[in-house]
């Protein structure tokens, strides 16, 4: 009886060759399918309409040479490009590799004019049917070019959008370390509030971005949701196993304990903790910690979108990087490294060290960021990482909220005015912040 | 204390692969990587602009040709070629001139350098050709309307209503001959008159219609320029301004004159959507005859504005050899392709015809204009087969 059972159960997971036919026949069906539509296209759909051209106009750049404007065939066909223009000018140009085009193929359309700093421009392309295409700059700026000064100049900016603001909250940690529990939840939640911003925010901008720089063809917008869901299920997923792998090294009891006298703990008590048992105190920390490390590779995919964003904003010529700017980004970034102590506030007192690294991880790659996205702008992969920014984000934001849900016992998330108060106040502060940016 | 610290490598190492990925994906090249190997410049036209050397394409209007097999007309035959008809006297001595016009809308020719467009054409050419008749004449014009919409020809000028082409449209397959008095002397245009108006004119269905006084005109080089425009990508408004059917052709092959000849242009303007057009002359005045009604100029100027279908004649001649430009000074349809040159040559014994030999550098493509009429040779006859 057992035996026939288990080897039904063999069967119906044994892979037999009648059914690697029933597998294989619909994919034999689909190529022949797909060879017959490839092959006969006049048999089975006829049209006189001709499709009408697309092309994009990716990127266009600023130099002492000229106008180079970056060119894609985003069309359903191989298209010549026939003519270009400056603000609807005609002007001779060159174009590399070649005007013809085939489906997805780019070029560089080089246009030697004498264009002044500072002025709008709209870049046209005309197809060989006479389509005009056409890219608006809104301030035209020379190229950043790869040197040792630009690639420090933006360093400098980089660091001081990114690391200096998150450093600088990483120093309030003592003061949280301080806070009374209801407090505590209030700055947690806070915490939550600024991150739900920032994950709107690098949705939106990604958004943006892939509407107004991406030909419909790449499909940006549902790619964002996409690449968001992908890295929030991925990075959970990470995050569990940390948690688990660590859980396995301690007595679930304490972890308990532990997590429910952090939330109505006095420090008295928590010092009792801690001179308790080193199992203990180790176990109290690896949950705060991996939060807050989860919160500072999030806030660091975040900057480096941001460093993107900056470096193509120069590079486009989009903004005059002003130290006022640059002020709205710091002041605005400065709430980030408040995101990564707060949940790590309850726990041992971390070491400074740990704590820069943090910082590093999560302000550090405003500067890559700034140099990719000026000296190698690209708008796909810019919605891209801004994409995996805002997922990345959203997992801290599930994982500050399960924290609370369990140092919070019995009494739950929401009914809880302390973080109610602080959600709304946290996504505020960015919203005010943001408008000096 | 092992497990933030499998975090921070773990940050470490995306941090590391995001930024190999998007080294990867942002390995477009920029203007540093020109390649030293040069086939063509681009540019340099314009005191003061970078010139360019390039391995790839040239996308030059300026001063690239169109391949004669594909072009939307030979401005440079068109410029002087009047047709004079098949002609014949009736028996009260009337002279009789018969011209065959065949409209047809299917052709997609080249417009401008690489900009291929569906013309609608009397004769296979945008504008269609001149007809030239004398007061009095009578004018026997059979359309043959090898399309496949309605087209008609509606004259401007003096004739009855049947002859207007407006309200009786000439059906696919069809054939009318429209017959009339040439009168009274002047420089007028002919155009399709069918629904929607400004669809069938802007497609090309356009040409002169000359009409000399009986006593004629002072001898002298005549010429003929319509200026017009292509709206490529039907937002009505024009991609393209030309004089005489190609953007910039006369930049690339100058109209040879003589100096201190009397030159004289008809100048037609068949802009649509455009309100108006203009005619600018560099370093001279002309004369200018609205209509060319009259034989007595109107102004003495170097510039003349026109609204659309307005048109007039230019006498002019140059004082100095050298090279001259004639331009929209609406300086848009300039940049755009209605700009083109004169070269005032000093050699008056030699024939203009031999000079006129020009051979594109860039292309190789070579054109004989031998078969154009100088316009002094008035008796040159022929209508349209």
């Amino acid at each position: 009886m057992m035996e026939r059972e288990e080897s039904n159960i063999h069967n119906t997971y044994n892979i037999s060759k009648k059914t690697i036919v029933f597998g294989v026949v619909p994919i034999i069906v689909i190529g022949a399918m797909i060879i017959l539509l490839l092959n006969s296209p006049g048999i089975l759909f006829q049209s006189s309409v001709k499709p009408l051209p697309q092309i994009s106009i990716e990127k266009v750049e600023f130099s002492d040479r000229g106008i180079v404007a970056f060119v894609r065939n985003t069309g359903p066909s191989d298209t010549t490009i026939a003519q270009a223009d400056v603000n609807d000018r005609i002007h001779p140009a060159a174009i590399e590799p070649s005007r013809i085009l085939t489906r997805m193929a780019d070029a560089k359309v080089i246009i030697p004019f004498v264009w002044n700093i500072g002025e709008p421009y709209k870049i046209g392309i005309t197809t060989d049917d006479g389509t005009r295409f056409e890219k608006t700059v809104n301030s035209a700026a020379p190229a950043p070019r790869p040197t040792v000064q630009q690639a420090s100049t933006f360093a400098i900016i980089g660091t001081y959008v990114g690391v200096i603001p998150v450093m600088m909250g990483l120093i309030w940690y003592p003061f949280i370390r301080r806070l009374s529990p209801n407090k505590y939840n209030f700055f947690l939640s806070l915490t939550a509030g600024l991150l739900v911003f920032l994950g709107i925010d690098a949705l939106l901008e990604s958004n943006e971005i892939a509407v107004n720089n991406l030909a419909s063809i790449f499909n940006a917008q549902i790619l964002i949701i996409m690449v968001a869901i992908v890295t929030l299920i991925t990075l959970m997923y990470v995050s569990q196993r940390l948690i688990q792998r660590a859980s396995k090294r301690s007595n679930p009891e304490v972890e308990y304990k532990a997590g429910y006298l952090s939330h109505s703990g006095s420090d008295s008590e928590l010092s009792d903790i801690r001179s308790s048992s080193s199992s203990s105190q180790q176990q109290l920390l690896i949950r705060p910690i991996a939060i807050s490390m989860m919160i500072a590779i999030g806030i660091g995919l975040h900057n480096f979108g941001e460093g993107l964003a900056i470096g193509a904003a120069v590079l486009l010529g989009e903004v005059a990087l002003s130290s006022f700017l640059i002020l709205g980004f710091t002041l605005h970034n400065t709430t980030e490294g408040l995101a990564i102590v707060a949940p790590m506030a309850k726990s041992r007192r971390i070491p400074v060290t740990k704590l820069v690294i943090m910082g590093l991880i999560a302000g550090g790659p405003t500067i890559i960021g700034a140099w990719i996205g000026g000296f190698l702008y690209s708008p796909i992969a810019t919605v891209i990482f801004l994409s995996i920014g805002a997922g990345a984000i959203f997992q801290v934001v599930y994982s500050i909220g399960s924290w609370m849900y369990h140092t919070n016992g019995s009494r739950g998330l929401l009914n809880n005015h302390w973080i109610i108060i602080g959600f709304a106040f946290g996504m505020l502060i960015m919203y005010l912040t943001g408008l000096l940016v | 204390m092992s497990y933030p610290r499998i975090v921070v490598l773990f940050g470490i190492a995306t941090s590391i692969v995001f930024f190999a990925i998007s080294t990867m994906l942002y390995s477009r090249s920029s203007l540093s990587d020109q390649n030293s190997s040069k086939l063509d410049t681009v540019g340099g036209h314009t005191p003061g602009y970078p010139i360019l050397k390039t391995t790839g394409d040239i996308l030059d209007p300026t001063s690239s040709v169109i391949n004669p097999k594909n072009a939307v007309v030979d401005p440079m035959k068109y410029l002087r070629e009047f047709n004079y008809g098949r002609v014949s006297t009736s028996s009260n001595g009337t002279v009789i001139r018969d011209f065959t016009l065949i409209a047809s809308d299917q052709q997609t020719k080249e417009v401008s350098p690489g900009v291929f467009y569906n013309v609608w054409t009397y004769n296979g050419t945008i504008p269609g050709p001149t007809i030239r008749a004398t007061e009095g004449d009578l004018i026997r014009v059979t359309l043959i309307n090898k399309g496949t919409k309605f087209h008609s020809i509606h004259f401007h000028g003096i004739h009855p209503s049947e002859m207007d082409g407006v309200f009786e449209g000439i059906a696919p397959g069809g054939r009318f001959t429209y017959q009339f008095t040439a009168e009274p002397f002047g420089v007028f245009l002919y155009h399709c008159h069918m629904q929607p108006l400004e669809e069938h004119i802007t497609h090309g269905l356009y040409g002169v219609y000359i009409v000399d006084p009986k006593q004629g005109r002072p001898p002298a080089d005549e010429m003929v320029m319509v200026m017009n425009g292509y709206d490529t990508d039907f937002d009505t408004e024009n991609n393209f301004y030309t004089v005489n059917g190609i953007p910039f052709y006369y930049m690339h092959h100058p109209i040879q004159i003589e100096k201190n000849r009397l030159i004289r242009i008809y100048l037609v303007n068949m802009l649509e959507f455009d309100p108006l057009n203009n005619f600018h002359l560099h370093a001279n005045l002309f004369n200018f005859y609205k209509t060319g009604t009259k034989l007595i100029p109107d102004e003495y100027t170097d510039i003349v504005t026109m609204n659309q279908a307005e048109r007039g004649i230019l006498e002019f001649s140059y004082k100095y050899p050298g090279k001259y430009m004639f331009h929209a000074h609406k300086t848009e349809f300039a940049e755009k392709g209605w700009t083109g040159l004169f070269l005032v040559k000093d050699n008056t014994t030699e024939s203009v015809n031999q000079n006129l030999n020009i051979t594109s550098t860039r292309n190789n493509i070579s054109y004989s204009n031998s078969n154009f009429n100088n316009a002094t040779n008035i008796a040159t006859t022929g209508g349209f087969k």
